[in-house]
């Protein structure tokens, strides 16, 4: 499984990114967990997880950065033996939207940065103009909007 | 400015003529450590650009049995890089294309041997 996106203005920058920085996964979603595009995942049920815990630790990091500086923090790195983790926000005209990658030894946080920069970048630049209105975290249709998500990307749409 | 252990070696380098930019990098990250830049020059871009060449040239001469990285020359139209590595670093100069690339090379020598001599040591492998 390689490159699927739920909207098709994602899919172009994601896949320049995703080749320009090397990176071995690659998730896109709403900060409530809805996934809008991933890269390099097998299973919808590891691509659910990863939104899962994105948004948890999305929210948590928020938290602890309001608490200690007053805003929160807006970006995560984390070194393993063999892989690296970067999760950062997006800011778009539609709204605010998680990034989560991982990379190994092919990539550096260097490069990551550097192309995350340039994918917000194009997605701005791709996105709809039209805004959405934010919808709460734990809407009615919370599931049944990420089990389409997922039937999209993984084909059983 | 703060002054801190390369500082010195950097505006060394940044003194030599046509020399537009002078960098440490992490080799493993592509992460700006200190640097000493003209103006136009984006150092970020550079720093994660270069380390990720130097890493590469780095594991090619590796695999194709030719030892250690020494010295590492990019000629483009408009200018030159040069890099050399050692202790988990990168020593990048950016500089223009008239740049006398042999007094670039004997002070960036100089410095990564000083780093090196300094107990300086990443794990870049």
């Amino acid at each position: 499984m390689k490159l699927a996106v739920v909207e098709p203005w994602i899919e172009a920058p994601l896949r320049q990114f995703v080749s320009d920085a090397g990176v071995e996964l690659a998730l896109l979603l709403h900060p409530n967990g809805q996934v809008l595009a991933q890269h390099g995942f097998a299973r919808a049920v590891d691509v659910m997880s990863a939104c899962a815990l994105a948004a948890g630790i999305h929210a948590s990091a928020g938290e602890l950065g309001r608490q200690l500086e007053g805003q929160p923090f807006r970006g995560l790195h984390h070194v393993g033996r063999t892989r690296q983790i970067f999760l950062a926000e997006a800011h778009w005209p539609r709204g605010t939207y998680i990034f989560l990658t991982v990379f190994g030894s092919d990539s550096s946080l260097g490069l990551v940065r550097l192309y995350f920069e340039e994918m917000v970048a194009a997605l701005a630049a791709a996105a709809p103009t039209e805004t959405v209105p934010a919808a709460p975290a734990l809407a009615e249709h919370f599931e049944r909007d990420l089990d389409r998500n997922l039937a999209v990307l993984f084909g059983r749409a | 400015m703060a002054v801190n252990p390369f500082t010195a070696m950097l505006d060394t380098l940044i003194r030599q003529r046509g020399v537009t930019a002078a960098l440490v990098v992490s080799e493993r990250d592509g992460i700006v450590v200190d640097s000493n830049l003209q103006i136009g020059q984006d150092g970020d871009r550079v720093a994660a650009l270069a380390a990720s060449l130097y890493r590469k040239a780095r594991l090619a001469a590796r695999a194709a049995g030719m030892g250690a990285v020494s010295f590492m020359q990019l000629e483009a139209p408009r200018g030159r890089l040069c890099a050399v590595g050692g202790g988990g670093l990168v020593l990048v100069v950016v500089a223009q294309a008239s740049v006398n690339v042999g007094l670039v090379r004997v002070e960036l020598l100089r410095a990564v041997g000083a780093l090196t001599a300094a107990g300086w040591s990443g794990d870049a492998s």
